[in-house]
């Protein structure tokens, strides 16, 4: 069992370095990276396709831009512009928005923890293999000419057998799958992890803000991501199978494909929003030098949000006609998730009024986000009212509403804890001065861009019209979103510069640059494999702030991979568990799912046919081996 | 994959036929019947204009247009003129009622049907009929 030594801090524990190197080490070259489990490795890589994603899908964005910057424009036919779109959204929502959070997870939770790696590293290894599939999924049939063109949500009748020839809607409902089981699979890691991987003396009542935000993403992720899955395999039944589910003409019915899309679909905004949340407040913590104002109300908010989110549902749907009294239920729903999410803004203003603010490029973002945020957070109040909403629904309203609250809410964010964590996981602090360029030139360039989108939209402009006539007076304000849109892309391109140049040339990190209160920051930048030499003991909400010596536990195994299993509610130690090393198995599973996935857009039997390989992979997978230790165990 | 690619175009910024095709393999065909947004095009005229009322599916044997037997030839010009010129005794002719690419779709449709199995071809008259546009297929 681990023994609780009060006077072996990391430094003393050195010796211990090149035995936890070679347990923990990857094989070299091309096997290792085929084979890792290590949690950085593959957040790295998640993090790397996100946000090459990203990047593509804001390229798209400015081609639409540029498409939609002056009226009459035909360097875009229509068919283009639809698969611009459909390419756009549905890049950034499945393919990026939500891996992304999932990768600074999968990065950053074992660490926050102490922990050496996740609860499930093979099954870490397998989502991110399994998302890559999703990602192949939408732009390989792209590159053939075989878009997806009706849109980031999908709706029959028009995605239906009769309307959507051909095979894109099926490729679009299928890259949903595979991103989505990838996603159930991430989460389930999270939680676990956070929930029985804690460190000696991290109560839940002790939990960082960060891993409250996970567990509660995760949670919502495990419960909502199975609608949009059920919605898309329905719609796939319908078109390959001749299922009825969505025809009208047959006692089914259009609305159930757009109340379980949206059943998933809204609380996929929180899921994507939650972790940003959690974002804002390690850096609030860090950048004001006192612990977040109100841990219970942000702990009770988030909480909140998580279960009022699987409410509002229908407030995307308040144009098809449904009762006014169920209308009025979810209008009040919608208004009502505006107050925890009210109490967490000033939660954080009164952290930032009351401690020693130092705005470096991180708290500049959150105070960037705190600013959009709220403007979309009241453009979101006013689309909840359904009357309005009536108005407003399918006009560039809502493309600027959701724009300031998922660049704003969440990317914003985002780019905050990119800088922040970027030199413990590169060991290099990215250039302050190009950061500060950089997020004024994305902060101006974004309002300029998106705020005149209100205005279109209230004069009546559609959303998804690839072009208008120069009558409608739309041309002026069409043409400021454009100019605002390349601002915040020279803003953009900055970042990613500042990234590449920092990498290999920026100023040395340490340990803690920053003066961090939570674990991370007490392992070497960037963590060996190993992350921490000996577990950390936690006996606060900030124990990196807490006076040396700093207690550790010792005891795991220096000749296998082991982590610490703790207890739920008081994270106290249990039992030492082995963790699963380099393994191939994941990417082969990944393969025969992606075999059985991408089949069963031709025919039906690649259900039955294509479940063969993936239960000879797991069979592969799940093979039990003998551990040296435990045959040790077993000997006495 | 080039051919299924062509089949998967949504041509709706190309040039459109204004001519009847010219004999058996005029050019133009393939991308009528090889294109799968065309065919699904003519399906839908061919419900708007409710050509479903007589030729519906597991109607009578003469006029059944999913069992591959064309009494007055299935060649795309032959199919074309029987819908654009009418035949004797009851077909009317339609060459005066729909625009000349509505004929090209309709008339792509109309072969493409004995390659469908009868359960797609029903969910998708199920979908269409449900639209409320024409007399129903
Ligand atoms: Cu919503």
């Amino acid at each position: 069992m681990a023994a609780l030594d009060l006077n072996a801090p990391q430094a003393d524990l050195a010796q211990d370095a090149a035995a936890l190197d070679a347990i923990w080490r990857d094989p070299p070259g091309i096997r290792g990276f085929l084979t890792t489990v290590d949690h950085k490795r593959i957040a790295a890589r998640y993090l790397v396709t996100t946000l090459a994603l990203l990047v593509i899908a804001g390229i798209l964005a400015l081609d639409m831009r540029l498409q939609l910057s002056q009226p009459g424009l035909e360097r875009m036919g229509p068919q283009a512009y639809n698969e611009a779109f459909t390419l756009h959204g549905s890049t950034m929502l499945f393919l990026v928005s939500v891996p992304v959070m999932e990768a600074m997870a999968i990065w950053l939770v074992p660490l926050m923890l102490g922990q050496r790696n996740l609860a499930y590293p093979r099954l870490t290894a397998y989502s991110y293999w399994l998302y890559l599939g999703g990602v192949l999924m939408l732009w390989v049939p792209h590159a053939l000419g075989i878009t997806p063109d009706l849109g980031w949500f999908q709706y029959p009748p028009l995605s239906g057998p009769a309307y959507g020839p051909g095979h894109r809607v099926d490729i679009w409902a299928q890259m949903i799958t595979f991103t989505e089981v990838a996603a159930l699979a991430a989460s389930v890691n999270v939680a676990v992890t956070i929930l029985k991987m804690r460190p000696p003396g991290m109560t839940l009542a002790r939990m960082p803000l960060f891993l409250w935000a996970m567990l509660v993403t995760s949670v919502m992720t495990v419960l909502a991501l199975p609608a949009v899955m059920l919605a898309t395999s329905l719609l796939i039944a319908d078109r390959l199978v001749s299922t009825q589910f969505f025809s009208p003409g047959a006692g089914g019915d259009v609305l159930l494909f757009q109340h379980i899309f949206w059943f998933f679909g809204h609380p996929e905004v929180y899921i994507i929003f939650i972790p940003a949340v959690g974002f804002v407040s390690a850096i609030v913590e860090t950048f004001t030098r006192r612990a977040v104002f109100g841990y219970t109300v942000q702990v009770l908010a988030i909480i909140s949000v998580g279960l009022l989110a699987f409410g509002l549902w229908v407030h995307h749907m308040f144009a098809v006609g449904l009762p006014r009294l169920g209308a009025s239920f979810y209008t009040a729903a919608s208004m009502a998730i505006a107050l925890p999410i009210g109490l967490q803004i000033f939660s954080w203003i009164a952290t930032i009024a009351s401690g020693r603010p130092r705005f470096d490029t991180p708290l500049l973002w959150v105070t960037g986000f705190i600013a959009t945020f709220v403007i979309g957070g009241l453009s979101g109040v006013m689309t909840a009212s359904a009357p309005l909403d009536l108005q407003l629904t399918d006009t560039y309203f809502v493309v600027a509403h959701l724009h300031y609250v998922l660049i704003g809410g969440a990317l914003f964010p985002l780019f905050g804890a990119l800088t922040y964590w970027f030199p413990k996981a590169t060991g290099r602090i990215m250039s302050e001065g190009w950061g500060k360029i950089a997020f004024w030139l994305v902060f101006v360039g974004f309002n300029i861009g998106f705020f005149p989108m209100h205005l279109l939209g209230l004069m009546g402009m559609p959303r998804r019209i690839y072009t208008y006539p120069a009558e409608a007076g739309w041309g002026t304000l069409n043409l400021v979103a454009t100019a605002g849109m390349l601002i915040a892309s020279l803003g953009a391109a900055i970042i990613v510069a500042n990234a590449v140049i920092s990498l290999r040339w920026g100023r040395r990190a340490g340990v803690d640059p920053w003066g961090g209160a939570t674990l991370e920051w007490s392992c070497a930048s960037p963590p060996p494999p190993w992350n921490f030499a000996a577990t950390p003991v936690v006996a606060s909400l900030t124990p990196g702030w807490e006076p040396p010596p700093r207690a550790v536990m010792t005891g795991l195994s220096l000749e296998n991979r082991e982590v610490l299993v703790t207890s739920v509610g008081d994270a106290v130690p249990e039992h030492r568990q082995p963790s699963p090393g380099p393994s191939i198995w994941p990417l082969l599973t990944a393969l025969a799912t992606a075999l059985l996935f991408v089949g069963s857009i031709f025919t039906p039997w690649a259900v039955v046919w294509g479940s063969i390989p993936v239960a000879a992979a797991l069979i592969g997978w799940f093979w039990p081996r003998t551990r040296p230790e435990e045959a040790q165990a077993e000997a006495p | 994959m080039l051919a299924a690619c062509g089949s998967e175009d949504r041509p709706i910024e190309r040039e459109r036929v204004r001519t009847p095709p010219q004999g058996a393999a005029d050019a133009r065909i393939p991308y009528y019947q090889d294109n799968l947004f065309q065919v699904a095009r003519g399906a839908r005229f061919f419900s708007w204009y409710g050509c479903g009322s007589c030729h519906a599916a597991g109607g009578d044997e003469a006029l059944d247009l999913a069992d591959g037997k064309w009494r007055h030839g299935g060649d795309f010009d032959a199919v074309f003129a029987s819908i654009a010129q009418g035949r004797a005794p009851g077909m009317p002719a339609y060459g005066s009622r729909m625009p000349v690419e509505t004929l090209w779709q309709v008339t792509a449709y109309v072969r493409d049907i004995e390659k469908q199995d009868a359960a797609t071809r029903r969910r998708q008259d199920l979908d269409r009929r449900a639209e409320g546009g024409g007399r129903g297929s």
